[in-house]
């Protein structure tokens, strides 16, 4: 059998400027061993795409139409070996959680979700705020290890931290990255 | 056909094949048809079915994958043919129970009752091989092409429900554990 196409996410010139907290995003990723990033679109999210297809060309990107059902693919990348992660806004954390709740933590599959926020400091949407504001306390009730990334240079270690929590106890983690590092300067549209 | 024929006519052509199978009556009735280490019982997330069959398909492409899915469940998470034909994966074969109910939950009726086409839709989604059968007869020729020709198939498998007479193993670690050695991972 042949091997499926790989999607590529994002084709960015070869001079765009990535942000540092994605190439940072991009290499605890590669470091924790994801090769499988499963992922619904995002402003913030597409330079992590950006940083991987340009640092990180064995990584295999994947779109998928919802968050739970990207869930669901990288429950199935892990049965099959893999070790995956899906990124994903903030609003899409609502759609995955019977997914969380009624596959990844009964079955202990690990699953590395990166979050992009809204509904923070810098948003102008008001139909972001409640999800946003929502997306820690819900991880919480799950039990759902998070952290959210400050700085540039914190990216890729707590990337990699999260992750191995993730695949070394089998569990999903969460990293999270707020308007404030994203988009820190406009904090206009995203 | 029943359902539980249906499932069991899958069940006897299976090989090594790892299976994915919607939680509720299509797991009941695999699980009863006869269990194995590679039969992976989902007992919650519905609709990720097809979805968690393709993101095994696409990690393992050395393995053909089945997914065992009904109406309702896939009507849950539609969006997974458009992703299944965008990516193509040939070792990927998905059967939709169709029997127009919600059968697990209390018999309501689905939208495949009243004319939804889910072969129709997975072909519009760009999605290679696609059948619909209604007799035993046409599922075993489905069968027995999907041995020759590569996907992603999507086979439609109208059926009238039965009634469940077993269930799996409500250990969800153990499934996953022994599926995962069963196909030879850590």
């Amino acid at each position: 059998m042949t091997d499926p196409r790989s999607q590529t996410a994002a084709n960015p010139s070869a001079d765009a400027v990535i942000p540092r907290w994605a190439t940072g995003v991009a290499a605890g990723l590669w470091a924790a061993g994801c090769r499988d990033i499963v992922y619904v679109p995002d402003n913030p999210l597409s330079h992590i795409l950006a940083a991987l297809l340009r640092h990180h060309t064995e990584v295999r990107t994947l779109l998928a139409m919802r968050e739970e059902e990207a869930l669901g693919i990288a429950a199935g990348l892990y049965l099959g070996g893999a070790r995956p992660a899906v990124l994903m806004q903030s609003s899409g954390v609502g759609n995955t959680l019977n997914a969380i709740g009624s596959l990844l933590i009964p079955y202990q599959v690990p699953v590395m979700l990166v979050v992009s926020m809204r509904g923070d400091p810098g948003e102008w949407n008001s139909a972001q705020v409640p999800m946003g504001r929502a997306v820690a306390p819900v991880l919480d009730a799950f039990g759902v290890q998070h952290l959210t990334v400050e700085r540039d240079e914190e990216a890729e270690g707590k990337v990699l931290a999260l992750a191995s929590l993730a695949f070394g106890t089998r569990l999903p983690a969460a990293c999270l990255l707020p308007r404030r590092l994203t988009v820190p300067v406009r904090g206009g549209v995203a | 056909m029943t359902r539980f024929e249906a499932i069991g006519l899958v069940r006897r052509w299976l090989t090594d094949e790892p299976v994915v199978v919607s939680l509720g009556h299509p797991a009941y009735d695999l699980f009863a048809a006869g269990d194995r280490d590679l039969n992976f019982y989902t007992w919650g997330s519905m609709g990720l079915t097809s979805s968690i069959a393709l993101g095994l398909a696409l990690a393992r492409p050395d393995r053909m994958v089945v997914a065992l899915d009904g109406d309702g469940s896939l009507l849950m998470n539609l969006g997974s043919l458009a992703t299944i034909g965008d990516c193509a994966p040939p070792n990927l074969v998905v059967f939709v129970l169709d029997n127009g109910l919600y059968g697990t939950t209390g018999g309501q009726p689905t939208p495949t009752s009243r004319g939804a086409d889910l072969e129709a839709a997975a072909k519009s989604m760009g999605i290679a091989r696609t059948a619909t059968v209604r007799n035993e007869g046409s599922l075993q020729e489905a069968l027995a092409a999907i041995r020759k020709t590569s996907g992603p198939w999507v086979v439609v498998v109208k059926v009238e429900e039965s009634a469940p007479i077993a269930k799996p193993p409500l250990d969800c670690v153990l499934i996953k554990q022994r599926f995962m050695v069963a196909l030879g991972q850590p």
